[in-house]
This record gives C-alpha cells, structure tokens and sequence, in this order.
C-alpha cells in the first residue's frame, strides 16, 4: 500500500468525496460543468446521478450522511458494527449502532477512485487473507485490516450457509482485529417451521448480542418505528417495480441501484424513504407521459441482472445500458420479498416472502428475523439452486414478470457460490426461452478485466444473439 | 499395512467388493459431519467419497464453474466416469460453498447421463455454528436423515443399533487415540504418510473389520524401535486424502507425527455419549466436535488446539496448505501462520491443487527449503 493512501482515514476520504458531490448543483449550471472538469475520476458518476434530478441528489446526500455517521460515530459515543449488503440495517438502527457496510463502500470506492479499492484488495492477501475471496469485502475490509478507517467494534454477517466467501471475510477481519464476531446462520431450507423457528432463535442470540456489546437493552418502541418505517419503504418499492413493468419503462436505469444502495444503508430510517419517494414521483410523472426513463426515450431491450451489476468507474454498465436503449428491470439486489411486492403477489407463495407485524415484541423480533432471512442472496442463493424459492425459480419468475429479453450473470471471481451453479441454472434460463449471459468480469476489481473488454463481449453477445 | 494402503488408495477396494458381493448397501457422504453410525445401525456400509484417483476434470468443468476448488470437481469426474456406481446412495453436506454445489452438479449430471447419480441422494443441512438451538435444528436433521435412510432402503434403525453402532465407532476412536500417542513419540512407529493411509482405510471399510487391522496394527507398533532423527511436522488445512502428497512432504528428512485435517485426526477426536438419546448425542458430538473453519468465529479455539499439538507432539515446523479456492482454510492458514510463528513456531503456507501430483517438483522444493530453514535454526540454537 503507498504510503499516501495510509496519510488519512480511507471513510473520512470519501465521506469528504460525497459531501463535496452532494454541494455541487448548489451553484448555478454553470458553475457545476466548471466543477465537473476538477473532478476527472468522478465526474460522470456525479452526472449520471445527479442528471437524474431531485433522487440523485438526495442520493448522493445519503451516501454522504452514510458516511458521516460512520466517521463521526465514536465521537457520538456510538458503537460501529461491520456488517454486510444482504443484512438489513434496520435492526442496528433500532440500537442505535452505526454500520458499516463492507461492500456499500467498495462500490463507493470503485466509482470513484481511479484505482478504484486495488490497494485495499491487495493489503488484505499482505496479511494473509486469500487473493481468491470476493472482492466486494476485500475491497473495504483490506482498510481496516490496514487501520485506516474507523474504530470498529464488533462484526455482525449472515451469510454462513448462503456465501462462504462472505462469512469467511467477517470471521476472518474479527479474528485478525481481535473483535467480537456473531453470525446469523442460514439454514437450507427457507420456508417452513423448522427454519422459521431456526431464524428467530438466531435473531434473538443477535439481539442478546447486540445489547451485551452495547450495554444497552433493544427499545421495542423503536424498532417498531424503524419497522413501520420499512413497511413504507416497501410500499414505495412495490409501486416502483410496478411501475417498472410498463412499456416503456419510465424508471431510469440508475434506479435500481438507488433503491438497493438506499435499503442497504438506511433501511427503516426516513433518509432511504426520501430517495425513495422522490424517485416514485419521477416515475409516476413519466408513467403518466408514457414516456421511458432511458435517456434515448427508445426502449429496445430489457435485461435482468440475475445476480449483481458490474461497479466498474463511473457506472459505466449503466452508461451502457442507458447509451444503448437497454431498459434494466433489475437484478436479484434490487427485488426485495416484501409480501406486497408485485413478483411475490404475482408467481411467489406468500410464505416466501416476509411480513411486518409491529403488534408486540415477539411480532417484531420475527418481522426482522424473516426480512433478515430473505434479504437478496440470502433468500435466493442459499439451498440448491433449483429448489423451490430458490435462484432458478426467482430469476424466471423475475425474468418473465418484468418483460426480460435477457439474463445476464456478473459477479466476482471470489464467488464461489454463485460460479458453483450458474452454468446449471444459464442452462435452465436459455430452456425457458431467455438468452443468458455470463460475465466473467469481477464487479469490483477492474484489473481483472478491463470494462472496457467487459462492454465489448456483452454487446458481443447482443449481436451473436441477434438481440440488437 | 498393506491392508490399509490398499483400502486409502483405492476407491472400490476390495472390502467394499466384498460388502457388495454379499448383497449389502454403501453410502456414500462427502463430509466428517456425516454420523457413520447411522449407516452401520442400517447394515449400511459408511463410505467416504473422495476425488482421489480423477487424472482430468473435464467431467467437473461441464458443471462447476472455473473459479471452484478441485476436490467436487474430481469428485463429479469420478462419478461421471462411473468410479462410484458402486454406490446405492450419497449425501452431500454444506461443508463449503463449492461441496454444497456438488448437490445440484451431480443432479444435473445425474440428469444428463443416466447411472451417475446413486438411487438415494440426500441433501444433509450443517448448521455453521454451535449452540442449543443448531443442535436441536441437527438433531432433528439428522432424525430427517434416519427417515430417508428407513424408508429408501426399507430397514428399520432402532435406538438400540445406534447404540451399538455408537459403542463400537467408540472403540475405533479410542483405538485412533491410542494410535495417536504413539505417533507422537519421539521415536514414532509410523510415517506420517502411513498414518493417513491406516485413518483412511476407516472410511473405506467396515468398522468391524477396520477395528480388529487397527488393533493388529497398534499391537505390531508398540514393538517398534520407531523412525528417528526427522524434522516432525504438522500438517494442517484443506481436505488431504492423498498419501502421496504425505510422501512427497516427509521425503527423507521429515515424518509427519500431527495433523488437523478432516480426513486425518479430526476425523476421531472426540467421542458419543453412550448413554441417553443416540440420535441427540450423535448429533452432538458431529456439530462439536469438528475443528473446521466452516464453523465461523472460533478461531481461537482452534488456534489453541493447534498450539497444543505442537507442544504435545513437539512440532519443529507447521505446513499450512489449502486447495486453490478453498478460501476458508486458506484464510484462516494466513491467521495461523502470524500466530504460530510469533510464538516462534516455523510455518510454511502451500496453495495446491487437488487430484493428481501435479506439482510434486514444486511442493518439494518448497518443502525441503523449509525443513532446511528448521535445520538452520536448530543449528543455530
């Protein structure tokens, strides 16, 4: 790691990073297209999102917050857990703890730095973690196994039984740093008695957890408002994917992520239900209109990510998408199981997908127990892929609710969940009638191959499958 | 031994010809998770499946994507090419992300070509971590396992045979404790590559037959003046069922006297309670016992059993190897190593491929620098 990168805290970096982005349309247009030119590595991240109108902004805004409760939290006197994407904050909040996101903040990193989180990722195979462990952790944890980002407290994953690569990274980082370390464990099976009894056993020793490391009981009172919270963030989202079924299409393609990225960092908390709405008013206007969210106004395509997006510098796979009139009806982050969801009401059993109920304390701790056990990836990627309520099941039911004409894979190479199966289930996927395509990129780390190649063979197979 | 070498080196050895010959069932499972003694309270023979003898993963690679550890792959080759139609059944546990995939890789090569999949194919849920609630969940999973086995193979599985099962897997540990001490004396009566091929063999063949070779086999070692004058090594990390790679490593300056690998001592520490409910108790002692890094944030646990053996078996030198892609043992090796080696305890990491040697010049060339590195410092001291 260059010394320089060690000068100042990693999370204070891009806090400043973002808080800065979040002033620049504070001046006249002029002004900003002059700013934009200070800003080579970041500026079309910058445009995308804040072309986008009143949501990126707010976007922006809460990643910048996101990051300022993170680097501020110890001289707040508040605790600081470590924890993943496919967790739902909501139950941190009500503890009032601040988390850390490992891979939130590797796709922060990956926007906007040039180098994008290399260092980070190389550091951490210095100490001793495997250059083969997905890099969507190792980008950010490789800072804090360096010392340079804030002082955390404790590690919190569910990922055991779902991800391996992701529970190794947590018990790994806990074990170096010497911190206390809880998982939530999965069980194969996701519906049924068993592992509905499994979840909210494993819950409460979280809670128990929790409170010993903060020395401090849960308040129900306010879990139950962050609870009610969520259950309006799902409102707003299951209008959104709505929405997301006409055609056109009137979400812009930024959407998607914007709704994923906001959940994992402030689910339950009125931050995530401002990005929401504003993005909800955008698309209602537009659905009105008829008009599509693409920037060309021409819908030529709709692809489905059945698994993540690619987060190369300056959201060039949204660039892409969007240049090329490619409507994109989402991947297996930004669908969440919401009983009101539309794919839920539509293709799912209700028993897969989760419920709020804020009638008392036991109601609570199962309504955040079962929104933690089908969080994306966890709910998806976990028993056999071709189990019901699995992976197979939710990308073809995904695929043909949203009007896919594609289905594309990307991940890490440190995925070895994913890579253990995709080839069965693109087999299944191109059975149904759907192209599908397996990106062999890394979503984090560019070195591994450039976007550049990466573009190239996607519109490859868009051509060799006569798609566009 | 050559009973033993025959039964580790083999895969349809000739115990297992015998068993089938005579009209009885094997299982196969893919994980020290799997309670053996269910299998012999069924009349069932346990058999643990390996990838051992695969000489390409062309097979494995149909299924399996690149970024995926060798052994599944050699495991599916060899049942594509038919290596394990001598089994009537086979069960897969969540061991790791690239072993729980096996599950649906089999199935769909099972789908593809008939004959590769056993009759009976059963899922079998681990849970990663060790408290009242997992074990009830594995109780009752291992109790789902018991109903499958009853009802697929039409046998009934009584309390009483799990005990008698129980009791006699218990004596085989008791034998492998026994088996242990002497190797680690200072003068040990076996290499270490012949102590995996005699805890193999126990995975191979019936617990009766393995027990009376390995009382026969401890008796003959006590007798012995014992192997001396070698750097004692630990071998320590991903799934090793090879005794050629033991060989390749001790070549003629080293024996292994210790190790914590799931097919080694892991395999028989520890013991079933024989009283109360067997099913309960066995599932007990399978979740607990095993010193795996699948079971996240117990590292230190198994740090301190690693420091214990070293001193109990007076380890000059760890070697901390681990497949490709294997990111659990791989990870938790880089751990070791800093801890073992601040306690002044020389450590060697090796990332290998599983399968066939392959890489023998290289892994003895790294070896042998590393024992002369522990040769130096003793001269030194």
């Amino acid at each position: 790691m260059r010394n320089e990168t060690r000068e100042y805290k990693f999370d204070w970096m891009l806090w400043n990073t973002f808080a800065a982005a979040a002033r620049l349309k504070s001046g006249t247009e002029n002004e900003y297209r002059a700013m934009l030119k200070y800003i080579p590595y970041f500026n079309r991240v910058v445009d995308t999102l804040l072309g986008t109108g009143e949501p990126g902004q707010k976007f922006i805004e809460i990643c910048s917050k996101y990051m300022e409760n993170l680097t501020f939290a110890k001289e707040k006197g508040k605790k600081t857990a470590i924890t993943t994407f496919c967790f739902s904050p909501a139950i941190f909040y009500a503890m009032d703890i601040v988390p850390i996101c490992l891979e939130v903040l590797s796709v922060m990193m990956t926007f906007v730095y040039k180098r994008g989180t290399a260092e980070f990722l190389d550091y951490c195979n210095e100490v001793g973690f495997t250059e083969t462990s997905c890099s969507s952790q190792r980008g950010t944890v490789g800072a804090y196994l360096a010392g340079i980002g804030t002082d955390v407290d404790m590690f919190v994953t569910d990922t055991p039984g779902v991800c391996d690569t992701n529970a190794n990274a947590f018990a790994f980082a806990s074990a170096y740093l010497d911190k206390p370390f809880f998982q939530l464990d999965m069980p194969p099976d996701l519906t049924g008695s068993r592992s509905n009894e499994y979840h909210r056993e494993d819950f409460k020793a979280l809670i128990r957890f929790l409170e010993a490391q903060t020395g401090k009981k849960l308040d129900p009172e306010r879990l139950k408002e962050n609870l009610r919270e969520l259950a309006r963030q799902d409102e707003i989202i299951a209008e959104l994917e709505d929405l997301a079924r006409l055609v056109p299409n009137p979400l812009p393609v930024s959407y998607n992520l914007m709704v994923y990225a906001s959940r994992f960092l402030f689910a339950g908390m009125p931050e995530c239900t401002g990005v929401l709405e504003s993005m909800l008013k955008i698309a209602r206007e537009n659905a009105a209109k008829k008009i599509s969210g693409l920037s060309g106004g021409v819908e030529k395509l709709r692809a489905f990510f059945c698994y993540i997006d690619h987060y190369a510098q300056n959201m060039q796979l949204w660039q892409m998408l969007d240049g090329n009139g490619i409507c994109y009806q989402g991947n297996i982050l930004s669908h969440f199981w919401s009983h009101n969801a539309p794919h839920v009401s539509e293709y799912h059993k209700e028993e897969a997908a989760y419920k709020i109920d804020t009638t008392n304390i036991d109601s609570l701790i199962d309504s955040v127990g079962m929104i933690n056990s089908r969080m994306p990836m966890i709910k998806s990627i976990r028993g056999p892929y071709d189990a019901p309520n699995m992976w197979l099941e939710d990308t073809l039911g995904l695929a043909k609710l949203y009007g896919a004409d594609l289905i594309v894979y990307n991940g890490t190479p440190g995925c070895r969940n994913t890579w253990g199966m995709v080839k069965l289930l693109a087999r299944d996927t191109e059975k149904a009638g759907y192209p599908t395509y397996i990106m062999y990129a890394d979503a984090f780390d560019a070195r591994v191959q450039s976007w550049e190649a990466t573009e190239e063979r996607f519109m490859e197979f868009l051509k060799v499958r006569r798609l566009v | 031994m050559k009973e033993f070498f025959e039964a580790s080196t083999a895969l349809n050895n000739k115990h297992v010809t015998e068993w089938k010959k005579n009209g009885k069932k094997v299982v196969g499972y893919t994980c020290s998770y799997v309670p053996d003694e269910i299998f012999h309270a069924a009349g069932i023979l346990p058999f643990r499946i390996r990838g051992f003898g695969a000489t390409d993963t062309t097979i494995g690679d149909t299924y399996f994507g690149p970024f995926i550890c060798s052994l599944p792959k050699c495991m599916l080759q060899l049942a594509g090419e038919g290596k394990f139609n001598f089994l009537d059944g086979a069960i897969i546990t969540p061991g790791c992300d690239s072993m729980r995939r096996l599950d649906e890789c089999w199935r769909k090569a099972g789908s593809d070509v008939e004959g590769v999949i056993p009759p009976f194919f059963f899922h079998f849920g681990v849970p990663h971590k060790y408290s009242d609630y997992t074990i009830k969940w594995f109780t009752e999973e291992t109790r789902r396992l018991i109903a499958a086995v009853e009802e697929h193979f039409k046998v009934k599985i009584t309390g009483a045979d799990l005990k008698k099962a129980i009791k006699l897997y218990n004596y085989s540990r008791k034998l492998l404790d026994r088996f242990e001490e002497l190797r680690t004396l200072d003068a040990p009566p076996f290499s270490g590559e012949e102590a995996l091929a005699v805890i193999l063999a126990g995975t191979t063949m019936p617990r009766e037959e393995y027990n009376a070779l390995l009382e026969q086999f401890i008796a003959k070692a006590e007798k012995s003046p014992g192997i001396k004058n070698r750097v004692r090594l630990m071998l320590v990390g991903s799934a090793n069922d090879d005794v050629g790679l033991v060989r390749v490593m001790e070549g003629e300056k080293a024996i292994v006297v210790a190790d914590n690998l799931c097919f080694g001592s892991r395999f028989y520490s520890d013991r079933v309670e024989e009283e109360g409910d067997p099913v309960f108790e066995l599932s007990r002692r399978y979740l607990g016992h095993n010193d795996c890094p699948r079971m996240y944030g117990d590292y230190r646990r198994r740090l301190s059993i690693l420091e214990k053996k070293v001193e109990k078996s007076k380890i000059d030198g760890v070697i901390l190897q681990n497949i490709r892609f294997c990111d659990l043992h791989g990870s938790e090796n880089g751990l070791f190593e800093r801890d073992l080696e601040a306690k002044g305890i020389p450590c060697m990491r090796l990332e290998r491929e599983y399968g066939p040697l392959v890489e023998t010049g290289r892994m003895k060339m790294r070896v042998d620098a590393f024992i002369e590195r522990i040769q130096q410092r003793r001269a030194i001291a």
